[in-house]
């Protein structure tokens, strides 16, 4: 981790300070002036933007090092401004606070934006190296002098509005080659570390994850549950952004949703987010668990990026995205797929999924992660492809190997997939598929091995198998609706609900699950 | 503030009557010009070479979001939108919505863009946005909403279904219009009747009727901005005294 330090300033540069809070501001300070957008021709002077360069950065120091309210300017101040001209521009905070640890510093610098826009006559966009301000002629007019003032008005609203902040401190540098220096040696390696921390940051990490229900208009059950190894299914929200909408707006469609008690570790369930799920899906289920492809997976809500399927006859998952307009090796479409799926349910086999999640380390790691994958798009693969492990990548097939079943059990025979000899999940250690024994045999193998393992609702997913071949009408809305029923005890049966279908099946075979367990293992 | 927002059936004179609109009332007051309909052209009608479109940051958005890490996407919008899609003319700043979205989900792009725009637009005195006749815009909340809706309609009768349309629509969305008016454009004489039959029956009331321009017409075959019309015309004027309605109305 970078060094946490004071910036040195060079003894060649002009430099004023001011310690204390200042008595009154030349400036009204307000949230209604939220997003004023000063136009080029009613500005006095731009900082930053797209000209000269510019980024704001917050560091926790110990409380030791940090003088209260006092903010130094490096470089010519307000009044030795030209107007109309553009200047470099960095704001950096030093603050401590028993509280304050460097993980907070992302947190409190984002603050920045929202404080220095409630000042009448600033304008400050962006974030990060991208800031761009714009002060207001009106501003100077009425007295403003100097970034002094602003910086004191920013920092008593850091103080007022985050009470943790014990001590903050301003550095203020408008000298061109200071700003480089700063920004290349410190600040950019900092924003790297943050990067490079998400990566790294798991959901056992966090007290909180966010939901999303902006889509409830089109699914009404769904509820999406943004975990930091999970990412929205339309792959839009991270984490970061649901935590960033949640303190907005606590009672919005991005809420915080409390993990509660580990139910299951390798599945990702946890009973704050199951309590969450059955109250915002109006009782509709009641367990979800983030990283299972089968077991009570997500709802998925019709806006996905990537619908996962379940291919039996090679006891494979095949992903298949928005953009790919062919039907994939199971013979349906994107679109056919994603409109069975769509709408908020629970089905397992099928699985929406936002692109950015075949990044995380838990991808479907109940399932066997990429260990279980056999089939997407060349395109998908290409733009997921340094997130498959080396082991795997090549024998995961796409249209270019592969458009039917068939051509598929060749090519993942050839290139031995896992899912040949039987798939051990990473997390764990532990074999979760048998491979294919014999073609006849691997009906069975397969319900026998989600027997074993759990619920009623993975059996409910299973019937599909026994039925190839059979030919899916384009006319069928729901070929298959294969409920999850998990709330219901087992003795419950399988229930099938079956609308506008026309079905040929050849054969069906329906045996009971106790037989099937003791000839799976 | 007072939004309005100025529709009708593609072809009735709505993006010249919102330029001229545009064009006198920024004179006056800090304004917003919005281009909602993706087959006018009020920019051309303006003459302002307009920017990114809306839709075009929401596209760069949704290709780059994946990419963002930690950085907060509300802040990246409006650092585009504020940067790249707001096109500051003389008087007034423009901006365009553009195409409708493509495929994929855009719940979490509009809901981000919604926030922007609610920010942004509270500053202006008066916004004038030129909008498709089906509204879009407002049922799908991206704009948050108007005050005065103007219909324009021409002689025919298409122009009138067309603006009785939009009344039920605003009815039936719940868009909560504080009124919507009648602007009959490029009339010939003593053929006024029917529209002023129209607007007693479906209680639309009727702002003005506006001649056929010569003026207007050959400006807009040459390509010029229908913002250079002689401000001396009749039509000119009438247009002049709607605006001054319009925004007096919110006023008093």
């Amino acid at each position: 981790m970078a060094e946490r330090k004071k910036i040195e300033i060079p003894e060649d540069v002009k430099k004023v300070e001011s310690v204390g809070e200042e008595a009154e501001f030349p400036f009204d300070i307000s949230p209604m002036y939220e997003g004023e957008r000063i136009r080029k021709n009613e500005m006095y002077v731009e900082l930053g933007g797209t000209e000269q360069p510019g980024f704001e950065l917050v560091l926790a120091l110990p409380e030791e090092e940090v003088e209260d309210m006092k903010v130094t300017i490096v470089g010519p101040d307000l009044e030795e401004m030209e107007e109309g001209k553009a200047y470099p521009y960095a704001m950096i905070y030093y603050v401590a606070g028993s509280q304050v640890e460097t993980d907070l510093e992302p947190v409190i610098e984002r603050r920045n934006h929202d404080f220095q826009n409630y000042l009448e006559g600033y304008m400050h966009l962006n974030q990060r190296y991208d800031i761009w301000i714009r002060i207001g002629k009106g501003a100077v007019k009425k007295g403003l002098k100097s970034l002094t003032q602003i910086a004191k008005a920013t920092m008593m609203l850091f103080k007022n509005e985050l009470p943790f902040i014990e001590k903050i401190e301003a550095l203020y540098i408008t000298d061109s080659a200071l700003v480089e220096k700063v920004l290349n040696e410190v600040a950019m390696s900092i924003y790297e570390e943050r990067d490079a921390r998400v990566e790294a940051l798991h959901d056992e990490d966090v007290d909180e994850f966010y939901s999303c229900t902006l889509c409830q208009s089109f699914a009404p059950t769904n509820v999406c549950i943004v975990s930091p190894d999970r990412p929205s299914l339309c792959g839009a929200i991270s984490w970061f952004d649901g935590r960033a909408a949640a303190r907005v707006d606590p009672e919005g469609p991005n809420r915080a949703v409390p993990k509660g008690e580990l139910v299951d570790d390798i599945g990702g369930e946890y009973s704050g987010v199951n309590e969450f799920a059955k109250e915002e899906s109006g009782g509709e289920y009641e367990r979800v668990k983030l990283h299972s492809f089968f077991e009570y997976p997500h709802t998925s809500c019709g806006c996905f990026e990537v619908i996962g399927f379940y291919m039996p006859e090679v006891d494979g998952i095949g992903w298949v995205h928005r953009g790919y307009a062919e039907p994939a090796p199971n013979g349906l479409p994107f679109s056919t797929m994603a409109g069975q799926t769509g709408g908020g349910k629970q089905i397992a086999g099928f699985l929406g999924v936002g692109i950015s999640y075949f990044r995380s380390k838990k991808f479907i790691q109940a399932d066997g992660g990429w260990y279980r994958v056999v089939w997407m798009p060349k395109d998908l693969k290409d733009r997921v492809s340094k997130y498959i492990p080396e082991d795997v990548r090549d024998k995961i097939a796409t249209e270019e190997d592969a458009t039917t079943i068939d051509e598929l059990k060749e090519f993942l025979k050839k290139v031995s997939h896992p899912v040949v000899t039987g798939v051990v999940r990473p997390v764990d250690g532990k074999k979760i598929t048998e491979g294919w024994v014999e073609e006849e045999e691997v009906v069975e193998e397969e319900v026998a091995e989600e027997a074993a393992e759990a619920a009623p609702a993975v059996q409910a997913a299973q019937p599909m198998q026994p039925m190839q071949p059979f030919t899916m009408p384009t006319q069928m809305q729901f070929p298959l609706q294969l409920p999850q029923l998990p709330q219901q005890p087992a003795a419950g049966g399988v229930r099938l609900i079956i609308k506008d279908a026309k079905i040929y099946i050849d054969k069906i075979v329906i045996k009971k699950p106790e037989e099937k367990k003791k000839g799976g293992k | 503030m007072v939004v309005i927002a100025v529709t009708g059936k593609g072809g009735t004179g709505k993006t010249v009557i919102s330029a001229l609109l545009i064009h006198f009332l920024s004179r006056n007051y800090n304004l917003l010009a919005v281009d909602a309909d993706p087959d006018s052209n009020l920019p051309e009608a303006l003459g302002v070479k307009p920017r990114k479109t809306l839709g075009e940051v929401r596209e760069v958005f949704q290709e780059s979001r994946d990419e963002m890490g930690t950085m907060n996407k509300e802040q990246w919008l409006e650092g585009k939108i504020y940067s790249e899609a707001i096109t500051e003319a003389d008087n007034f700043d423009l901006l365009v919505m553009g195409r409708p979205e493509g495929e994929g989900c855009y719940c979490f792009a509009n809901s981000l863009l919604r926030g922007v725009l609610r920010k942004l637009m509270r500053h202006y005195d008066v916004i004038v946005i030129d909008t498709e006749a089906g509204l879009e815009h407002f049922s799908r909340g991206t704009i948050g909403g108007a005050d005065y809706v103007v219909v324009v309609t021409d002689m025919s009768k298409k122009g009138l279904s067309t603006a009785k349309r939009i009344k039920e629509l605003s009815s039936e969305l719940k868009l909560n219009f504080k009124k919507i008016f009648l602007v009959g454009n490029r009339m010939m004489n003593g053929m006024d009747e029917e529209i002023r039959k129209f607007s007693d029956e479906e209680g639309i009331e009727l702002l003005d009727l506006l001649p056929y321009n010569e003026e207007i017409v050959k400006l807009d075959i040459k390509g010029e901005p229908v913002v250079l019309i002689d401000e001396n015309s009749e039509y000119a004027k009438k247009v002049k005294k709607i605006a001054t309605r319009l925004v007096g109305d919110s006023n008093g």
